[in-house]
């Protein structure tokens, strides 16, 4: 094995990792505040790809510009089914808190609806968008790398590290932190826990807003596109620690790495098989994953 | 108590259907609308099969199918590479499901709430694209994702190969009552009040000496021997196997949604869901034809979100209550 | 003469983290008794009891049950031992009625379900829930739930039965009723461990206290006289009342 391919392979795993981990900031944050596992977390991503996908064929507008609209539709849209689809279920249980089936069966539903209205509006054709930046790369130490998937990296990290910062910061993140840590004593100090936690799940959406719209620049999109990116996200958050900001980006930069070194070996669709199983591996054996502090067992 | 008069309703009704059921391919001789009722007694059939271990003990698997698709692959590759007729490679592919039943639930039982069902999809998705990349194992070709066909041997019960749809419908109905049975029997037996058990506290059932994990796995155990069955079935039925088809996703949520929404944790809630589903399914796919794919699934999502949140013990709930026969299992003497 | 202890529990310990919880506890259970084990909170009482109902392992030291070691023994293999349990905060098993719930203890000693159901009806009546067989478990009042606790693991039919903080939130004649069912299950042969914060109660209701000081016994004997003693007293009130008398 060329150790200069691998070296490639690595920097092409970090890169992707990156982004990877970026797109499961949303369902580490959705989870960390709501005790909730967002199934349909990919289908909102595979959404805000399509939607630039949209922007961008009928409009002519650029994928990096998008995000000017996918981001504010992603958060209404996360905001209204949290609203309207997950809250019931709160207030059905007294304790204002689900039970934890319920409500990955209740976003089951939506990841069914949502990818099956994809599917039936799009059909199961390929769409890509065709952007100079796609094939741009520069070269680093003698390897190129590829520009598109570098600036969604770096978005990764900065969002993570923004996002971090607002949620220490502000009072509306400070209010986000104390219901995740404690929500009847969030309650008790004033808190409007509903609210919170509509924000907070359309906040997770939103994100997911600026990587679909850094993804489609350099990804095509299918109706599969969405599950394939959602069971990513549970692996990147089950390694990293569900919960942990920090976490998200480290995880997604570990399975990114993996997946492709994995693929110098094997094909990329066999390297899913030990991405899986690492994901069991580490939920047996360290749930708490690497930087998280929620336990998973009985 | 329910009155003596609502529960002879009941089981009027029971005997209504069964006799109906049981009439059915006479009455109606249409091969369409009968290999209709075959899919969804099917689906009743996996349903049941799921609900015997998740509606009971209380946990999600959403990795049900791989049940099916192993042993269906076990029982046409016994067929194919060694002629040993279905009705035994049925049996010997549920061994082996229930087998690896054993080997996924004994770790993954440890795992609470969506961890045990991110962790069935896991193992699920791990087995599928396995044989979905294995062209040949040990010299025996799988055929990866293109799958295996079953030849065409013609009329002959050994090779559970039968002209028209009748035979298979009355095997299918068959396996169907069988699977109700067992639930039921299971209910009233030390398993059943044992699965209940640990599904309301875990940590209470077992300092009244129950164990948790052996008997969540031997409940697991049944459902995937029953599963696997039901994959072999719809192997020979197709006469075709992949692993899109019998061990892919789709099928596990099927089986959990038409469960779910039809009632948990009950012996005929399964079935009712699969009755009312899998139609609706049929129902879009014919009036669309192929142009609108995946209507039937937006529909299922929609129920599945509804169920949960309004009818969280299922359609059998309010329709057992109006018939009375209540759907608690209360003490029979 | 003097027949062999039930229960032995030699120098068990038990640390979490930084926390010594328990320290080389050893302690006697006498066919018969009712032993409380008393102690302020945070004493590590609910630790040791864990520790003899399986729930815990300990660190250090052995636990002797009819002669036989059950040290480490996981709680389902303590309750085939013939050692039952009440949790605090237990919950009902929902999806069955409140006679179903008591059955469930039943199928650890029989497969008979005919049978197991008339002693369940038994063990109703005995706690004066007869009519309640039916009902939903989740339906019923704190008190009957606490009572519910009592018979699930009663149907177990226990030779020791720990009980855990049984009068916790009952009103006073709830409490006296449940004082009453307490002795009435030992005179059924059946030796009692209670943990109890109650002192009423559990000063009322024991043969015998052991006391809990952050992990160490600090006492050992008839409530009166343990009532008495500096070290209790200072481990309740704290230094100034230790001096005073009862």
């Amino acid at each position: 094995m060329d150790p200069l391919i691998l070296f490639f392979a690595l920097v092409n795993g970090l890169l992707v990792g990156g982004i990877y981990g970026g797109i499961a900031l949303g369902l580490s944050l959705i989870f960390g505040v709501l005790r909730v596992i967002n199934f349909a977390h990919g289908s909102f991503l595979m959404l805000a790809m399509y939607g630039a996908y949209l922007l961008w064929s009928v409009f002519g507008i650029h994928p990096y510009v998008a995000p000017v609209i996918i981001v504010p539709a992603l958060f209404a849209l996360g905001y209204a089914v949290q609203a309207w689809i997950i809250a019931p279920l709160f207030r059905r249980e007294r304790a204002m808190v689900v039970e934890p089936i319920s409500a990955l069966l209740v976003t089951t539903g939506v990841y069914l609806v949502v990818d099956n209205l994809v599917l039936m509006a799009f059909g199961p054709d390929v769409r890509a968008v065709s952007v100079d930046i796609a094939q741009e790369s520069f070269f680093l130490l003698g390897l190129p790398v590829n520009v598109a998937r570098l600036i969604g990296c770096v978005a990764a990290v900065l969002l993570a590290w923004g996002l971090a910062l607002w949620l220490r910061r502000s009072d509306l993140g400070r209010s986000i932190r104390a219901t995740a840590q404690n929500r009847d004593a969030a309650t008790l100090s004033g808190v409007n826990v509903p609210f919170i936690y509509n924000i907070t799940f359309a906040l997770g959406c939103a994100v997911l807003g600026v990587f679909g719209s850094l993804l489609v620049a350099f990804l095509p999109v299918t109706p599969t596109t969405g599950l394939s990116f959602g069971i990513k996200s549970f692996l990147v958050v089950v390694l990293g620690g569900i919960g942990s900001i920090p976490g998200s980006i480290v995880g997604g930069l570990l399975l990114g790495v993996f997946e492709s070194v994995a693929s110098q070996f094997v094909t990329a669709t066999s390297a899913a098989m030990f991405s899986f199983g690492l994901f069991i591996a580490v939920l047996l054996f360290k749930p708490s994953g690497l930087l998280g502090a929620r336990v998973a067992k009985r | 108590m329910q009155s003596p008069r609502q529960s002879r309703l009941g089981a009027a009704i029971l005997l209504a259907v069964a006799v109906l059921a049981v009439l059915l391919p006479w009455i109606v001789q249409d091969s369409y609308f009968i290999h209709t009722v075959i899919m969804v007694l099917y689906f009743a059939y996996m349903a049941t099969a799921w609900n015997f271990v998740c509606g009971y003990v209380g946990q999600l698997s959403l990795g049900h199918s791989v049940f099916s698709g192993v042993a269906g692959y076990v029982t046409v590759l016994l067929f194919i590479q060694t002629g040993l007729s279905p009705w035994l490679g049925m049996l010997a592919g549920g061994a082996v499901a229930a087998l690896l039943a054993v080997a996924i639930g004994f770790p993954t039982f440890r795992l609470k709430g969506p961890y045990f069902t991110l962790t069935t999809i896991a193992f699920a998705e791990i087995l599928r694209i396995w044989f979905e990349n294995t062209d040949t194992f040990l010299g025996i070709p799988l055929k990866g994702a293109e799958g295996l066909v079953v030849p065409l041997i013609g009329d002959s019960w050994a090779a559970f190969q039968f002209n028209g749809k009748t035979a298979y419908y009355y095997i299918v109905l068959a396996m169907l009552a069988l699977a109700m049975a067992a639930t039921a029997w299971m209910e009233r037996s030390r398993l059943g009040y044992y699965l209940k058990a640990i599904r309301g506290d875990s940590d209470a059932a077992e300092s009244l000496g129950v164990s948790p994990t052996r008997y969540s796995l031997i409940a697991l155990c049944i459902s995937a021997f029953m599963t696997g069955i039901g994959g072999a079935f719809f192997a020979q039925f197709f006469r075709y196997i992949n692993p899109e088809r019998n061990m892919g996703i789709d099928l596990s949520i099927d089986m959990a949604v038409m469960a779910i929404v039809g009632g948990q944790g009950t012996v005929f809630g399964p079935a009712l869901g699969a009755l009312l589903l899998h139609p609706v399914a049929e129902v879009m796919r014919s009036w669309f034809g192929g142009g609108v794919l995946g209507l039937h699934l937006v529909v299922y999502g929609v129920v599945l979100i509804l169920a949960v949140t309004y009818l969280p013990k299922g359609i059998i709930d309010p329709l057992s209550r109006l018939i009375g026969r209540g759907r608690k299992r209360k003490e029979q003497p | 003469m003097t027949a062999a202890p039930l229960l032995q529990v030699r120098s068990i310990s038990k640390r979490f983290g930084g926390v010594q919880a328990v320290s080389d506890l050893s302690f006697e259970l006498r066919r018969g008794e009712i032993l409380g084990l008393l102690g302020p909170n945070g004493a590590g009482k609910t630790t040791a009891f864990n520790m003899v109902a399986g729930a815990i392992a300990p660190d250090t030291g052995e636990i002797v049950f009819e002669g036989q070691p059950i040290t480490g023994l996981r709680p389902a293999q303590i309750c085939r031992r013939g050692i039952g349990r009440t949790f605090q905060l237990s919950k009902p098993f929902g999806s069955l009625s409140v006679l179903e719930n008591v059955m469930v203890g039943g199928f650890a000693r029989s497969r008979d379900r005919r049978a197991i159901r008339r002693e369940a009806e038994a063990i109703l009546d005995f706690l004066g829930m007869g009519e309640l067989a039916h009902a939903d478990a989740n339906d019923v009042t704190a008190f009957d739930r606490r009572k519910l606790e009592l018979g699930r693991a009663l149907a177990t039919q226990p030779k020791l039965l720990l009980m855990d903080e049984v009068v916790a939130g009952a009103t006073p004649s709830e409490a006296q009723e449940m004082v009453g069912l307490v002795r009435r299950v030992r005179e059924r042969g059946v030796t009692i461990l209670i943990v109890e914060h109650v002192m009423k109660v559990i000063m009322g209701l024991s043969d015998r206290v052991i006391v809990l000081d952050y992990g160490k016994l600090i006492a050992d004997g008839v409530p009166a006289e343990v009532v008495a003693q500096p070290d209790v007293l200072k481990a309740y009130f704290g230094e100034r009342y230790a001096g005073a008398r009862a």
